[in-house]
């Protein structure tokens, strides 16, 4: 055994054994493992941040905000609408008494929302495993973003519905 | 190998006084680097695989954010030219539309911001609940999420206000008289959120105090917990290796 000693990190190898590795088989899936921040994770941030930037700049080159005239507590116009994020409530309020729509409905979906976690104690993640949930969250989705469009796009003078294509009420 | 230029950089005298950390190597090192980063500290070191892609968060969080930091620089440029009161504001507004360098282009860019912030953080929301991220240990990170979506809604519904046009003096009267339904209290909510019967001068200093002030605060100490948790909660999580 006149042969050199392999050196490896520094240390000297005396043998190889053969057969699995001692602390046992890599049981963590190749989606679990964990990866640096940087630079995985804050380059694709980066990104995004930079095309959504990029997507605001070019809108504004091409839109103007909208302002009207003055404001004039004498002439009330009609449609008066809501900014387009409370204007489902506004929708809501022309079926049901504002006590309900107006107060009563929104404090219930802040409180809903803030309630949710320690309501929903079912520890699975995957969406088929959770139907309740998944299904209850969908169905106020879609009636929330329904009541939406519907007071954005759909209504026209004294709250009447009129078409988006027989005329325009929807401001931003 | 060559040094690359930022190396020489940081070894000048005013490179080293700048720059104090070694060049971090081994895994460890980086690590410390990234704790070590006063920029870097809200992140996590680590984070799983599957967390990198698109799919897993559409990226909302940070184009939320993007879309924060973009309203604070144009908001900060408008503030320059606005004055609330209501013989000057709409004024102001032509003024800036008109006569101020980018005045027109930046109030573009803070209205168009908003409305996709709002569009931005809801749908963050959505996301987060489809994947089940609101399971513990995140429950409480969830609610600050709440806590995030209404305070975007308030900043954006006082910013509505602020340029004094029909579009935002009525808007802002169909959305308060809400206030005077709540019950026992409705009158009383409706004269603090107001300053008098109806929208006014009072209304318009109010929402203005609140929306370049107060709210912008409140939100930002906000979203640094929101983060501060969401980088704690990942290594909580048993989904991931409990590793660095």
């Amino acid at each position: 055994m006149s042969e050199e000693p392999r050196i490896v990190d520094g240390s000297r190898v005396l043998g190889v054994v053969p057969g699995k590795p001692a602390v046992g088989e890599e049981k963590i899936p190749a989606r679990q493992r964990l990866v640096f921040v940087w630079p995985h994770l804050l380059v694709r941030h980066a990104v995004a941040s930079l095309g959504v930037l990029l997507f605001v700049l070019a809108v504004s080159l091409v839109f103007d905000a909208p302002l009207r005239e003055i404001a004039n507590p004498m002439s009330t116009p009609n449609p008066e609408k809501a900014p387009w994020y409370f204007v489902g409530l506004q929708e809501l309020l022309s079926h049901l008494h504002p006590m309900i729509a107006g107060v009563l409905l929104p404090g219930l979906i802040v409180i809903g929302l803030v309630a949710l976690p320690y309501i929903d104690r079912n520890p699975q993640k995957r969406a088929r495993y959770r139907k309740v949930a998944v299904w209850t969250f969908t169905l106020f989705l879609v009636a929330w973003l329904a009541a939406t469009i519907i007071g954005f796009a759909f209504r026209g003078p004294d709250w009447t519905w009129v078409w988006p294509w027989n005329g325009w009420y929807g401001e931003l | 190998m060559k040094p690359t230029v930022t190396e020489r950089v940081k070894e000048t005298t005013v490179g080293r006084s700048i720059f104090r950390v070694p060049d971090r190597q081994t895994p460890r090192e980086r690590a410390e680097g990234h704790w070590a980063n006063f920029f870097l500290h809200l992140y996590p070191v680590k984070i799983r695989r599957e967390e990198l892609g698109f799919r897993y968060s559409w990226y909302l969080g940070v184009i939320s954010l993007t879309l924060f930091v973009s309203l604070i620089v144009s908001g900060v440029y408008l503030m320059f030219f606005y004055v609330p009161s209501p013989t000057t504001a709409y004024g102001n507004i032509q003024f800036l539309q008109t006569s101020v360098p980018f005045g027109q282009f930046i109030r573009n860019v803070h209205r168009w911001s908003a409305h996709l912030m709002v569009v931005a953080v809801m749908a963050h929301m959505a996301k987060v609940f489809y994947r089940g991220a609101y399971k513990p240990p995140r429950e409480f990170n969830w609610v600050i999420g709440v806590v995030l979506l209404v305070l975007t809604l308030l900043m954006s519904f006082t910013g509505y206000l602020l340029p004094w046009d029909q579009l935002a003096y009525w808007a802002i009267t169909v959305g308060t008289s809400l206030a005077a339904y709540v019950p026992f209290v409705g009158k009383q909510v409706s004269q603090l959120l107001l300053g008098g019967p109806q929208v006014s001068s009072a209304t318009l200093l109010r929402f203005y105090v609140l929306h370049v002030a107060m709210l912008p605060v409140i939100l930002v100490m906000a979203i640094v917990i929101h983060l501060w948790r969401w980088r704690k909660d990942g290594t909580l999580d048993p989904g991931g290796e409990l590793d660095v």
